[in-house]
């Protein structure tokens, strides 16, 4: 009897559905590259139900092993990293298609630090944050050396999410959110760089550069907002098909979503979201022992950040933060790793689920 | 219990993660329900304003210019036309690095610095974003070859084809036919809004002549197109047009072969030629020598050529000669002499005394007679109204003008168009002065002596006229006083130009018709009466004219005149030791129609010619209204007078009447 959570499969099936009918329009109508989007999204449920297959406790044997592997992986790309996309962050080796060991570190740092903080007491105490602090931040450097601060915040997060879980007190909490504030006039001025300074007064005022910086916002506002209710219709997006929409078939698919399907699809989309995620939180909830409930929460609301930070991007309420929107844009690798994170989800319920009482 | 091996009270550990995860799922409820609130805004409550923004980002109307209108001379030879050129345009948001490529595109075509500048200036212009800007205009075939073969080196920057604007006559109709250019912000300005849209998608508008006066016709009516556009500015589909109405072709008067005659009858000189049909008013020719081309001005004049024409103060190119007032000089006698004959100061029977010069009762002050500059004795001798005009007696004026009165004067010549503008479409005439009075009291605060009448007589002192006018009260006396206002528009389309005139000028009546054959005879007699054994009784223009061409077939009536610059006395312009300047010499004038005197036919033609700094009416104007009327009435009308005076029974109506 294969290990598989159906609700929790149907569910990201019909996402994955969803996702490639948005992705034909939004990539113009080509067949190759939804049909390629098609094959990856395969591959990634066949990884899925592999990984479900493991039991939990061997993922909590070897976490810190993948950990310093993970480490060893993103020291080779700083030697030996292929650029793609404005970022290098890619592994070239023979024999394997390439991939990104940054994506890999987005299960691996949870699961290190829900290995570390699980086998003691919680509440975590003050020392415990602290390594906990440096088993994010190590890696999350690395990445940002590559210069892909999208991937290093979902990597922070990730580990941030388990101590979060974990029961860290509100106060720590508070004094980190207030310190951060306290910081961030200082990070802007100083350590920020010109594009991202760019990113943040645009998200004030897109108008004020509303050719080079605040277009790609006001183009996707513009198709959000005449979707309507009903949208115009699949291939029908005036704006994605004259393509005024820039990043349509990665970041801003949402758009094309909003503008095609209007606020009808747009909700039924969310409503998929809340339904995996609800099963999600509904396994962290149930899963037998602290680690793998610090797992699956971690996994889970890293799931959730994504989609929100996405779409909150996409519609303007944050700035542009180049993260795509999960299942429904085109990707690669970090499709694969989000079936990973799905199928330790499915690990966690099948293997070691407290039934009902 | 010691720090390190705590037992995990797994209970409340749990309890406090559930919190965490309950705390963790309202949030989430909370962020979700912010997001769709968000697009709620989005799609719902400014539904309305961002489809509006759809549309406006794919959706354009672009304006399709009209056509324009074709100038026509009254033969069906094009005087203005439209040509298709080739500019190469860029669009400067698909250029990647504009300075390389007008460097790697200059080595390739000619580029000065004029066409950077002046494609700079075009840029700085608000235009519409991906709409292509002209880099340089008329590429020649091997320019546009290079271009096309190096395209893909500078993405961005294209050929577009273009109708502009040509006058085949360039220089010689330059002033009369006048020139597009492009459209400046005074011009739009002081548009209406509805005109505003009529120039939507053109550039150009007529500046002078008759291109700017009659705009309205030219330009036609503008059209509509809405085309759907990508991201890029490209053009995908269109979806509704109204096609634009093009602008109507008009005839003119103008006969091109005679403008081509009379600046080449000009010759060397610095001048001005008006030839007017008298029974029609239609302007036959109208040339102001030097000329300029155009052409030039059509696309955007380049400073440099431009400075070129405007620093030439001698040639003054864009000035237009022929509608600017200088003083008449003695072109004006015969209109004095009409209004003598009119007012009863002079009869057929009175004659004076010409000693060479005249004076007040009372003052010593001699006014010289001009005419003959000379102090060996006596002046004319026995001079009637006549003789006082074929000869130039300027004695005889400046009594008739003394005993007329400045006043009277003024309102005589007043209806032959001195002081006016009679022309019904050449509102940018001047209209000199014909004084008075009145008119010197407003003008310069001060009293009207004698003298000034007395210098008024023979065209000089407060008199100016302009060429136009002289050649419009010359074609009134051709016409015995019937007043035809003169006009350039001969037809709009197929339909002759005939306008129900608001205020019309109304003929000039005379007393006795008769004096009209007097006056005629007279003018006849400046060109044809031979020398006799009178003393001083020839006509002023006889040696030039009919002597010079003893075989002449037609005769012709005509007054020759100079314009006095400088007072030089005649001995400095004898001496061999002092050179005048030329530009201090007098113009010569001579106003003419033709054929006179003849039973046969009416006149056909009347001319004025003005001549800069030619010195003798007679000898200079005089010939070169000749070979105008000579190409006119012989080359281009054709007429056979020899036929005419053969034939039994004189024809009654001549040929173009």
């Amino acid at each position: 009897m294969l290990h598989l959570d159906p609700p929790l499969l149907v569910s990201l099936i019909l996402l994955g559905c969803f996702g490639l009918m948005v992705l034909y329009s939004a990539s113009g109508e080509n067949a190759a590259e939804v049909q390629r989007q098609a094959l990856t999204m395969l591959v990634a449920v066949v990884v899925m139900i592999f990984v479900a297959q493991f039991d939990v406790h061997f993922f909590r044997r070897w976490a810190p092993s993948m950990y310093a592997g993970g480490l060893a992986l993103l020291g080779m790309v700083l030697l030996i990293g292929v650029e793609a996309n404005g970022a290098r962050s890619w592994l070239d080796l023979p024999g394997l298609p390439s991939f990104q060991p940054s994506e890999l570190m987005k299960f691996v740092v949870p699961a290190l630090l829900a290995w570390y903080l699980a086998s003691r007491p919680l509440p975590p105490r003050f020392k415990h944050l602290f390594w906990s602090a440096l088993m994010i931040l190590i890696p999350a450097a690395l990445i940002i050396v590559q210069n892909d601060t999208g991937t290093a915040i979902m990597v922070a997060m990730s580990g941030v999410f388990v101590v979060l879980l974990a029961g860290i007190r509100w106060r720590i909490i508070f004094s980190g959110l207030f310190a951060l504030l306290l910081v961030s006039p200082a990070w802007y001025l100083f350590i920020a760089q010109e594009h991202q300074r760019n990113r943040i007064l645009t998200f004030f005022n897109p108008y004020r550069d509303p050719t080079g910086a605040g277009y790609n916002i006001i183009q996707s506002q513009i198709a959000i907002g005449s979707g309507g209710l009903y949208g115009k219709g699949w291939g029908e997006g005036a704006q994605s098909q004259l393509d005024f929409i820039p990043e349509s078939n990665t970041d801003f698919i949402l758009a094309v979503l909003a503008e095609e399907f209007g606020l009808l699809g747009v909700l039924f989309l969310i409503a998929l979201y809340l339904f995996v995620l609800a099963r999600g939180l509904y396994i962290s909830f149930g899963a037998q022992d602290m680690f793998s409930r610090l797992l699956a929460g971690s996994i889970i609301l890293t799931f959730f950040f994504y989609v929100f930070v996405n779409m909150a991007m996409v519609s303007g309420l944050l700035p542009v933060i180049g993260l795509p929107l999960p299942l429904i844009s085109r990707g690669g690798t970090s499709i694969v790793t989000l079936f990973i994170g799905f199928g330790i989800l499915m690990s966690i319920k099948t293997h070691g689920h407290l039934k009902s009482r | 219990m010691s720090g390190k091996w705590q037992l995990k009270d797994h209970e409340s550990e749990r309890q406090i993660f559930n919190r965490r995860l309950i705390v963790a799922a309202a949030l989430i409820f909370l962020l979700f329900a912010a997001l769709i609130l968000k697009l709620v805004n989005l799609q719902i409550a400014q539904y309305d304003y961002f489809s509006t923004r759809s549309d406006g980002n794919r959706l354009h109307s672009q304006y399709v210019p009209p056509a324009r209108g074709l100038i026509f001379d009254r033969n069906g030879d094009l005087l203005a036309d439209n040509q298709p050129i080739f500019n190469l345009t860029v669009v400067k948001e698909q250029v990647e690095d504009l300075d390389t490529a007008l460097q790697t595109i200059s080595t390739l075509i000619s580029l000065t610095d004029d066409d950077i500048e002046q494609f700079n200036n075009r840029m700085q212009r608000n235009r519409v974003p991906y709409s292509s800007v002209p880099l340089r205009y008329v590429l020649t075939d091997e320019e546009k070859s290079r271009i096309a073969v190096n395209e893909h080196l500078f993405p961005g920057i294209s050929i577009e084809p273009q109708f502009v604007r040509h006058y085949p006559l360039a220089d010689l109709a330059a002033h009369s036919v006048g020139y597009v250019s492009e459209i400046n912000r005074e011009e739009l300005d002081s548009l209406d809004d509805l005109q505003k849209e009529n120039y939507g998608g053109t550039n150009h508008i007529g500046k002078t002549g008759i291109e700017r006066t009659y705009e309205d016709i030219l330009h036609g009516t503008v059209g509509y197109e809405i085309v759907e556009k990508n991201n890029r500015g490209r053009v995908m589909r269109r979806l509704d047009r109204t096609d634009p109405v093009a602008g109507k072709n008009i005839t003119l008067h103008l006969d091109s072969q005679l403008q081509i005659a009379a600046e080449k009858a000009l010759g060397d000189f610095r001048g001005a030629v008006v030839a007017i049909e008298p029974s029609t008013g239609g302007i036959l020719a109208m040339v102001s020598k030097p000329g300029f081309d155009p052409n030039l001005f059509v696309t955007g004049i380049s400073s440099r050529d431009y400075s070129v024409l405007v620093t030439d103060e001698i040639n003054t190119p864009l000035f237009d000669r022929t509608t600017n007032p200088y003083p008449p000089g003695s072109t004006i006698k015969p209109f004095l002499g009409l209004g003598g004959l009119h007012n009863g100061q002079v009869d057929y029977e009175f004659t004076i005394e010409d000693p060479g010069y005249f004076r007040l009762p009372g003052v010593s002050y001699r006014w010289g007679d001009y005419t003959l500059r000379t102090v060996i004795g006596g002046g004319h001798g026995h001079t009637d109204l006549q003789k006082a005009i074929y000869q130039s007696c300027d004695t005889f004026f400046y009594d008739l003008g003394n005993r007329m009165g400045i006043d009277s004067i003024h309102n005589f010549m007043s209806r032959f168009g001195f002081g006016d503008n009679f022309t019904l479409d050449i509102n940018y005439a001047r209209t000199g002065v014909l004084p008075s009075r009145e008119w010197k009291m407003a003008s310069r605060g001060e009293p009207w002596y004698p003298g000034d009448t007395i210098n008024s007589s023979i065209g000089q002192g407060y008199m100016w006229a302009t060429p136009l006018q002289l050649a419009t009260a010359v074609s009134i006396i051709a016409n015995d006083g019937k007043v035809v206002q003169p006009r350039m528009l001969k037809a709009v389309e197929d339909e002759p130009f005939d306008p129900v005139i608001a205020n019309p000028v109304p003929d000039v009546m005379l007393d006795d018709p008769d004096y009209w054959r007097y006056i005629k005879e007279a003018m006849t007699k400046v060109v044809h009466r031979t020398f006799n054994d009178t003393f001083r009784d020839y006509g002023t223009a006889f040696e030039a004219i009919a002597m010079a061409d003893r075989d002449m077939p037609y005769k012709m009536a005509g007054k020759s005149g100079s314009a006095q610059l400088v007072g030089i006395s005649q001995a400095v312009l004898k001496s061999e030791d002092i050179m005048v300047s030329d530009l201090n010499k007098d113009h010569g004038l001579f106003i003419s129609f033709a054929p006179a005197e003849n039973p046969n036919i009416k006149p056909q033609i009347a001319v004025a010619v003005f001549v800069e700094n030619g010195e003798h009416g007679s000898s200079v104007a005089g010939p070169i209204a000749k070979q105008v009327i000579d190409t006119y009435l012989l080359d281009i009308l054709q007429i056979d007078f020899a036929a005419m005076e053969a034939a039994e029974e004189p024809l009654a109506v001549a040929a173009d009447d």
